[in-house]
């Protein structure tokens, strides 16, 4: 479970790699490179400063390049779509609904067919119903843990860059976050409080944010007192502006980087959570739940679909997030839109 | 440079891999050797074997997913950890396996005219070590050490409630340790006590008393439960609170002893050759292997043939049943009698704000909203979620379960006296009527529609989830969501009970109750509260209902009744058939007004075994149930059949 | 050198010290069922008596001092419900040697797989290996964990044709709970590798090498591979911890009688002072593990200074 925050690094990793590469490379050209007379040229003087350069407009057009990600997208944002729409189509069940046959006993373990799509569990819900409601959930808890991580992240990480004197506390409390394994605090907190939805979503913000705003302020350490940036302040630009215009395209694409891991990553704590027994409750049905419900009728082939279904879709979800993520930070480095 | 860097890297390869072999070194040194020898010398034997020759030692082999806390079985509770005292540890009197009393350490018992004074002789006995080395004799001390550790309150034993009251000066010599001289919260004085003045006395070695501070009818059938075991004197003397926390702290005297015990690894118990009995014990060796997912993997073994017990879910069964292989693998547990399930309606509702505990609190009070419920509970459907084959037959209409007592006419208690009119509960028409009248009288009393009911569950018993979630379908649709609005919510795992069921945290929930001794009587302790000087004693809290009393509510006479009629029941000591006639009265009321709803026996599981548990020792209370002398394991796994054959005979 | 270990030791106990007290106070906050195997059943006399004798009536500080103290004599107290009245630590040194053993093994076949992965998948970068290689490392990402140790197992010991569970004393039983354990670190040292080494074939000396006629593979592994080992190197240690915490699905599959499962056991059965000694164990783990991670990085990179590395991890 913890790796996958590890992974995260990995994208970091690279860009702090190349940032570094590209600033020792304008060192290292010849002082001819660097200083040697202009020709004269009239189309040259007649130009003015105009470049119809737009950050987000290559940034996308830079991500349209990588096919396989684009159809990620497209397939993703459906399968989203389907979720919310899923409930008002025709012929549905509700996720919670017990069906009951002509005998008023329940449809149990029915395999998948006409009447119920992937089947039924064993007190005769119905199953597509429920990898529906689950995906919903699951997702739900994805983008809530990834935003938040982000806000908090992003907020402290700017204080911890701009405030000199917040910079030993955090790094104190960095270096005590960081120490704690992970597992430790999620089984901790879910345990503590009460299982359910709110109490996932807060256990697994109560850490993640601290990696973010460290990267975030290591950004703003190198980038601050860049001779750029500096000029922009002696000319008078206010802060906001540097912020956005100078500082954000930097951190863009790491940030979209990690909330687009972050959602699988949560997906992934969710099911141990509910693995471990601390998860939500049944009436909330959740991949995690789903799976764990599967796991127990793994030794009876005939039953094996309640675990199949849950686990493709989960499969397909962390994928396409990894995929996306990674073309997406990969576009959003302006050093890729040349 | 070079050189140094791999140098380096080479340290590092072998500072780790140092620390790993320290680790293991570490491990064998501290766990004892002699153990983990012993049973794989066993398990070898074994395989080379087989199972063919009858002098080869019979090993029966089972997982488990619940481990023990401690072995101590003068301190614990829980059946998972009475378990080594009721194979390890002799009784005073024992069951066969049709339920009949026969002697076991003590080979011949009698009373005074009063029956308060109860003496037993004892048989020659052994206790033996985890080697199975013999080291003493079991005498009439070791009984009343076994006393008197359980009533020194540093030692926190949780069956001293199962004393006080009945062995005279039980609960008088514990209390006197714990406040001294001092008072109580009720003002009662408890001044120090001798022990010597408790009931309970050695004669001589073989010869042992006990003193009972009332008549107490049960009291031969208790003394198969933990509290009245022997322990061997010196050794509870010498060890105090480590006594019972691995195998080699205690001593063992009964059928077998725990050779091994290595906690989420394994227990291991071995036949005692030195006991009495041991001819009546086929097996030579019981193998319990830790496994947290023995639910999901234990099947898998039964197919492969590696062990010798699992429970077969209800999911599986159907796909277990229609296949050829393994559909004679699978038989049942034997029915239990001894534990009955019930709704309970909470007449303190301590739940927060948001489910409207006063509007609950108006609506409990009103008999015909509890009638509603009463009528309204399908009982049949809920217990399909266990048991989809043959639910009814584990449907109760009384919260007593059937075959529990007999009176002296061999009429089973659930059809003496006004109990014999209790029919199924469910009826749809009956429960739309009630929900009308409910309505009309509820709303005259401000209450809001639907009456909010708080149903909490354990989410780590298996299929409570699924169960609450049929009932709540179930009655919301019959009584309609304008009734009622059942609220599904999922308790803590642990200490569910003292959260939520103590603490009043529900408005109706499943509970349920295990008798304590063969007798009518032990049924009333979860809902009779007797009345002291501060106002009733919460008892073992069930349901409150002594609130409806205090609270002068609608439904204050009808539970006065209940409590009349069980103070007149527990009066009447001699004549049995009287006794049994107005428990049964009493518990009539209870049913009629609705204050429980009665729901089921323990669904006996669908397993896969070697044993034919119809050979056990067989009581619907103590430890009996869980004894393996006298089974033996077969060659095969019982079919259905074979268990309907078991259970004719 | 020995002036920052010792400062860098000293800020490592402090971080310990701190952790502890936190989770100490946490734990004091928890109910006192935590302390009581029966509770249920006890009179409210007991509970007061039992309260007294481990001194929790106490105030908060005096406690805090106690178990300082307790623990600098290598006492961490009594386990009080998961093993009524036995030791933490005699419960932990049953338990740390098989995971630990079960760890190392997992660690050394992850890196004797993983490492030779990711070095292959940038000697052929973008080519059939490497993408053979990220589909692995994605599908390890993907499919939950929990469901493909469950496939493992049952199709794995019929093909190995050994039990279902785990045999300490018998080889053949290792191998499927050691391969388990080590596909994510196998994917995660793979990835790592692959990504340091195709930062490193970019720069000047790999150049020069490859200029100077040094063969193809030469260059990737005597040069490339040894500077991007370095960064990876620092790691080690963390993830060998969380292998053992990560254990729990293995352990619980295969019955091994480690320590996946124990911290989330006694937090599940409330017993307090078990949740200390592990929490405790962990973090002195933890922090060792970083430490570590630090000094193998000096000891493999003679460049790597650590008076310079302070306050930059």
């Amino acid at each position: 479970m913890m790796k996958q925050f590890s992974y995260r690094h990995e994208k970091e990793a690279e860009l702090m790699g190349s940032m570094e590469a590209a600033s020792k490379n304008a060192c290292a050209m010849s002082e001819e490179e660097l200083f040697s007379f202009a020709e004269f040229n009239a189309a040259d003087v007649e130009r003015t400063g105009y470049s119809n350069y737009s950050y987000w407009g290559s940034t996308f057009r830079a991500f349209l390049k990588n096919k396989a990600a684009v159809a990620l997208l497209v397939l993703l944002g459906l399968l989203l779509l389907f979720t919310f729409i899923q409930p008002y189509l025709p012929g549905q069940y509700d996720p919670n609904i017990i069906v009951n046959d002509a005998n008023g006993m329940q449809y149990r373990n029915v395999p998948p067919g006409d009447m119920f799509i992937l089947g039924t569990n064993s007190i005769g819900q119905d199953l597509w119903a429920r990898i529906w409601a689950g995906t919903r959930t699951s997702l739900f808890i994805g983008l809530s843990v990834a935003v938040a991580e982000a806000l908090i992240g992003i907020t402290v990480g700017v204080i911890w860059g701009y405030v000199r004197k917040a910079d030993f506390i955090l790094t104190e409390v960095y270096n005590i976050i960081d120490n704690i394994p992970n597992t430790i605090i999620l089984i901790l907190v879910s345990y503590i409080l009460k299982p359910g939805v709110k109490t996932l979503i807060f256990a697994m913000c109560l850490t993640g944010w601290i990696q973010m705003a460290r990267f975030i302020r290591n950004q703003i350490l190198i980038i601050r007192d860049r001779d750029y940036n500096v000029a922009s302040r002696c000319l008078g630009t206010p802060t906001w502006r540097i912020m956005v215009r100078n500082l954000l395209p930097y951190l863009v694409s790491v940030i979209m980087l990690r909330m687009a891991l972050t959602i699988p990553a949560a997906i992934g704590n969710e099911v141990f959570i509910t693995y471990i027994g601390l998860g939500l409750p049944v009436d909330i049905p959740s991949l995690g739940n789903l799976i764990n419900e599967g796991r127990a009728l793994i030794t009876s082939p005939a039953l094996r679909y309640q675990l199949v279904y849950p686990t493709i879709i989960l499969s397909f979800v962390t994928i396409s997030f990894y995929i996306i993520g990674n073309a997406f930070s990969d576009a959003a480095d302006p050093k890729n839109h040349v | 440079m070079k050189k140094k860097k791999m140098m380096a890297f080479m340290l590092c390869v072998a500072m780790v891999a140092s620390a790993a072999l320290t680790g293991c070194g570490g491990k064998s040194g501290s766990t004892g050797t002699q153990a983990a020898g012993e049973s794989s010398g066993a398990g070898s034997q074994k395989e080379a074997s087989g199972a063919a020759d009858s002098s080869d030692p019979v090993v029966y082999k089972r997982l488990y997913s619940s481990e023990s806390s401690t072995l101590n079985y003068l301190v614990t509770s829980t059946i998972e950890e009475q378990r080594v005292g009721a194979n390890c540890i002799d009784t005073l009197v024992e069951y066969d396996s049709d339920g009949q009393l026969k002697e076991g350490l003590a080979t011949e018992w009698s009373y005074d005219e009063a029956a308060l004074t109860w003496t037993f002789k004892l048989r020659d006995a052994k206790w033996v070590d985890n080697t199975g080395a013999e080291v003493a004799d079991v005498t009439a001390q070791d009984f009343v050490d076994a006393l008197k550790y359980e009533l020194t309150p540093e030692y926190e034993s949780a069956n001293v409630q199962n004393l006080f009251g009945v062995i005279a000066n039980a609960q008088e010599y514990y209390n006197g340790q714990v406040y001294n001289g001092g008072a109580d919260d009720d003002g009662t004085v408890w001044p120090a006590m001798d022990f010597a003045e408790v009931g309970v006395k050695a004669v001589d070695d073989h010869t042992l008393t006990y003193t009972l501070a009332k008549e107490v009818p049960y009291f031969i059938s208790s003394l198969v439960y933990v509290v009245y075991m022997p322990a061997y004197g010196p050794q509870l003397e010498e060890l105090g609170k480590e006594f019972g926390t691995a195998a080699d702290k205690m001593y063992y005297n009964g059928a077998f002893y725990l050779a091994e015990f290595s906690p989420q690894e394994r227990q291991v118990y071995k036949k005692n050759p030195s006991n009495y009995d041991a001819a009546a014990v086929y097996i030579d060796e019981i193998q319990r292997i830790y496994n947290a997912e023995a639910d999901t993997l234990g099947p898998e073994m039964i197919k492969r043939g590696e062990v010798d017990w699992a429970e077969i879910s209800a999911d599986l069964l159907d796909d277990w049943l229609s296949s050829e292989d393994t559909k004679n693998l699978v038989s049942r547990e034997r029915p239990s009698t001894s534990y009955s399930y019930f709704y309970c309606f909470n007449f303190d509702p301590q739940f927060g704000d948001e489910y409207e505990p006063d509007n609950w609190r108006k609506a409990v009070n009103n008999e015909n909203f509890r009638k509603a419920l009463f009528a309204g509970l399908d009982k049949t459907k809920e217990v399909a979620v266990m048991e989809p084959n043959a639910p009814d037959d584990y449907i109760l209409s009384t919260v007593t379960p059937f075959d529990f007592a007999y009176n002296e006419d061999g009429k089973d208690y659930t059809t003496v006296g006004a109990m014999a009119a209790m029919g199924n509960t469910f009826d749809e028409a009956k429960a739309v009527e009630y929900k009308e009248a409910a309505m009309a009288e509820l709303s005259a009393e401000g209450v809001t529609f639907p009456v909010k009911v708080l149903m909490p569950y354990n989410p780590s018993v298996v299929d409570w989830d699924k169960e609450c979630q049929v009932v709540e379908q179930q009655m919301e649709a019959l009584l309609g969501s304008d009734f009622i609005d059942i609220i599904i919510e999922a308790g803590p795992t642990d200490n569910f009970l003292t959260e939520i069921r103590r603490s009043g945290k529900y408005a109706f929930m499943k509970c349920g109750w295990g008798a304590d001794y063969a007798d009518p009587e032990t049924w009333t302790d979860p809902f009779y509260q007797s009345k002291g000087e501060s106002g009733y004693d919460p008892g073992y809290k069930y349901g409150f209902m002594a609130n409806a009393i205090t609270e002068g509510t609608a439904s204050a006479a009808a539970v006065q009744e209940y409590f009349d009629k069980v103070d007149a029941a527990k009066a009447i000591t001699v004549d049995t058939n009287a006794r049994f006639e107005a428990f049964a009265d009493a518990e009539a009321v209870l049913i009629d007004h609705a204050f429980v709803i009665p729901f089921s026996i323990t669904v006996s599981p669908y397993i896969a075994t070697k044993l034919n548990e119809f050979d056990a020792q067989y009581a619907p209370f103590g430890v009996s149930r869980m004894r393996f002398k006298g089974q033996k394991v077969l060659d095969h796994y019982v079919s259905m059949e074979e268990y309907e054959g078991f259970k004719e005979n | 050198m020995l002036k920052y270990l010792g400062k860098r030791i000293g800020r490592s106990v402090l971080t310990l010290v701190i952790i502890l007290t936190i989770v100490f106070c946490l734990l004091r906050l928890m109910p006192i069922e935590g302390y009581f195997p029966n509770f249920e059943k006890m009179t409210p006399q007991q509970i007061q008596v039992g309260l007294q004798e481990m001194g929790l009536t106490d105030p908060l500080p005096v406690q805090i001092a106690r178990f300082f103290k307790d623990l600098l004599k290598g006492d961490l107290g009594t386990s009080r419900i998961y093993r009524a009245n036995v030791p933490v630590t005699e419960v932990l040194s049953d338990k740390v040697p098989v995971s630990i053993k079960l760890g190392v093994l997992s660690m050394i076949v992850s890196l004797c797989a993983g490492l030779p992965m990711g070095a292959l998948m940038a000697r052929y970068k973008f080519r059939f290996f490497d993408k053979l290689g990220t589909l692995f490392i994605v599908c390890i990402q993907a499919i939950p964990a929990a469901v493909y140790y469950l496939y493992i197992q049952l199709y794995g010991t019929q093909i190995l044709n050994v039990g279902l569970l785990f045999d300490i004393k018998n080889p053949k039983y290792w191998v499927l709970p050691v391969l388990s354990m080590s596909l994510n670190n196998i994917a995660f040292y793979g990835m790592w590798l692959r990504r340091y080494m195709v930062d490193e074939s970019n720069k000047d000396y790999v150049k020069l090498a490859k200029a100077k006629g040094v063969s193809e593979g030469g260059v990737m592994f005597r040069h490339i591979f040894r500077n991007a080992f370095v960064p990876l190197a620092q790691y080690i240690p963390t993830a060998f911890l969380n292998t053992v915490i990560g254990s729990i699905y293995i352990e619980s599959l295969y019955s091994i009688p480690g320590m996946g499962g124990l911290l989330v056991t006694v937090i599940k059965k409330h017993d307090n002072t078990m949740v200390q000694g592990i929490v405790l164990l962990y973090a002195c783990v933890g922090v060792l593990g970083l430490l570590l991670g630090d000094l193998l990085m000096v000891l493999l990179d003679p460049r790597i200074s650590l008076g310079k590395k302070e306050g930059d991890r």
